[in-house]
């Protein structure tokens, strides 16, 4: 099989958050993906792209240790924190999802009020002061870009938000605990193209804070949002005739979707491949 | 596995056949034009001159599709560099069949008047030239061939050599009396549009490459403005 193809920008080694080294994982016997090499840099949107089984979401899942969560789920080689193995025997899961946030495919808002939402995670860590808690829901309301939009009905439920709404809501309660990373699993694709639009104008305004890392099925969206893009595909293994999933090429969003190197990522960006 | 976005390919390839047709056209156009001048055929000029209009009229429908192309099917990588490589030829064959028209017009305006042996000599063989340099960049084309595009820089040099030997032929004709000088004049011109020629026929080649490899040509103004200033050009900001 081809070597990865993988461009280097040695040029800022600080700036890699996160990191894999021949990141494997299993669900029981089964391999999902396997020799996954990738690094995610500081300040910059990643994107995931490929077919359904490519072990795209697995990989992101792996970043914050919520394959954890999986029966049978299994991981192997490294995924790199700042240097620190997070699945190392002194990391600590709840601290690894405090700083590596999550945002997915379906809005998942609490059925509570609005405000409840976004203080939910300031109030686990401990803040009661309503005063700090106010705070917190105020900025995290506006950096999510949802602020002039609710901020007259914060104590009615995020229930009656629209899904666009309720996708930036889950955003502000994600940023409300200031995590280092945000990982998003297809965040647009329940959403209209309005609603899709505002959250990729919201990604690109905060990922000067935060560094995130978007799964996303829709490679026009990829080629909008992300500085950089991984490309991975299946496998199909002869003997058992499962599918693993493989990284194909990762490189500036730019090349990947002017001129990638494999023709593999070609073949898939231009849709001769089904 | 299967291939998608069928339409989208289909509507793709069609395009380039057109192109290619296209060029074809302005190829035959080119040999037309050398046979103009060399036996003063004024209806062969007038014909070359009506029939520019319609390679004109060919060329803006191409363009117009391949701009429905970039709108509607967004297209990607090697599709891009396609589409974007197609509107540039479409603008170096339209451009180039121009400059049969423009030979036409001095064949006209030098009607009647004899040439010496040598000057039809390097007529015909500039024309050739000018010919084999567009089928090169076309057949490049039409068949991914990377090294054949390469070439035609070199091929071109040829023709900018013929340039400049004809043009010394023109002044030593002119001073033995054979032509007047707004003969020579006329036909210095019509050298320079031969030449012109090799040049949209090396344009259209780096876009060949571009196609296939991605590689931008690097045009000598924009890599000594680089050398000179380290940067990139931008224009200048508007308040």
């Amino acid at each position: 099989m081809a070597e990865i193809q993988q461009s280097t920008d040695s040029s800022q080694p600080d700036s890699v958050v996160l990191s894999s080294h021949q990141l494997s994982v299993f669900y029981g016997e089964f391999c999902a993906v396997r020799d996954v090499d990738l690094e995610v840099r500081r300040g910059e949107i990643t994107a995931f792209i490929g077919p359904s089984g490519c072990g795209k979401s697995t990989v992101l899942r792996c970043f914050n240790r919520m394959n954890d969560l999986i029966p049978g789920a299994r991981v192997e080689g490294r995924v790199d924190y700042h240097g620190i193995d997070l699945y190392g025997a002194d990391a600590d899961a709840g601290e690894v999802r405090r700083r590596i946030g999550m945002v997915f495919q379906k809005p998942n808002p609490f059925p509570k009020s609005i405000y409840d939402n976004v203080a939910y995670g300031a109030r686990v860590t401990g803040i009661k002061k309503h005063s700090e808690l106010d705070a917190i829901v105020e900025k995290s309301l506006r950096g999510a870009a949802l602020w002039d939009e609710v901020k007259d009905r914060l104590k009615t439920s995020a229930m009656g938000l629209s899904g666009g709404q309720q996708q930036r809501l889950c955003i502000a309660r994600s940023i409300a605990i200031e995590p280092e990373v945000l990982l998003m699993d297809e965040p647009c694709s329940a959403l209209d193209p309005i609603a899709t639009a505002r959250i990729e104008d919201l990604m690109d305004e905060i990922k000067q804070d935060y560094t995130i890392v978007i799964v996303t099925h829709n490679m026009q969206q990829a080629a909008r949002v992300s500085d950089r893009t991984a490309f991975f595909t299946t496998e199909v293994n002869s003997e058992s005739d499962r599918r693993t999933g493989v990284l194909v090429e990762f490189d500036r969003t730019q090349k990947m979707f002017s001129t990638p190197v494999d023709e593999r990522t070609e073949a898939y960006v231009t849709g001769r491949f089904g | 596995m299967a291939e998608l976005r069928k339409g989208f390919h289909h509507e793709l390839d069609e395009v380039k056949q057109e192109v290619l047709r296209l060029a074809a056209s302005t190829i035959e156009s080119i040999a037309r034009a050398t046979n103009v001048i060399l036996s003063g055929d004024l209806e062969g000029a007038d014909y070359l001159i009506q029939f520019d209009d319609e390679i004109d009229a060919r060329s803006v429908d191409l363009e117009d599709r391949c701009y429905q192309i970039l709108a509607l099917q967004a297209p990607v990588a090697g599709d891009l560099r396609q589409v974007v490589a197609l509107v540039k030829m479409v603008a170096e064959i339209e451009r180039s069949s121009d400059l049969t028209v423009n030979i036409c017009k001095a064949a006209r305006r030098i009607y009647g008047h004899e040439l010496d042996p040598k000057l039809r000599g390097i007529i015909a063989k500039m024309g050739d030239q000018a010919q084999q340099l567009f089928a090169a960049a076309i057949e490049a084309f039409e068949t991914g061939d990377v090294a054949k595009a390469a070439a035609l820089d070199d091929m071109d040099s040829y023709l900018d050599g013929l340039q400049r030997q004809f043009v010394q032929a023109i002044l030593e004709s002119h001073s033995a009396g054979h032509i007047e000088l707004q003969v020579a004049i006329q036909l210095a011109v019509v050298a320079r549009f031969y030449e012109r020629i090799g040049d949209h026929a090396v344009n259209m080649a780096e876009r060949v490459l571009y196609m296939i490899t991605g590689w931008l040509p690097e045009h000598k103004g924009a890599a000594r403005f680089k050398e000179r200033t380290g940067e990139i050009p931008r224009p200048p900001e508007v308040d």
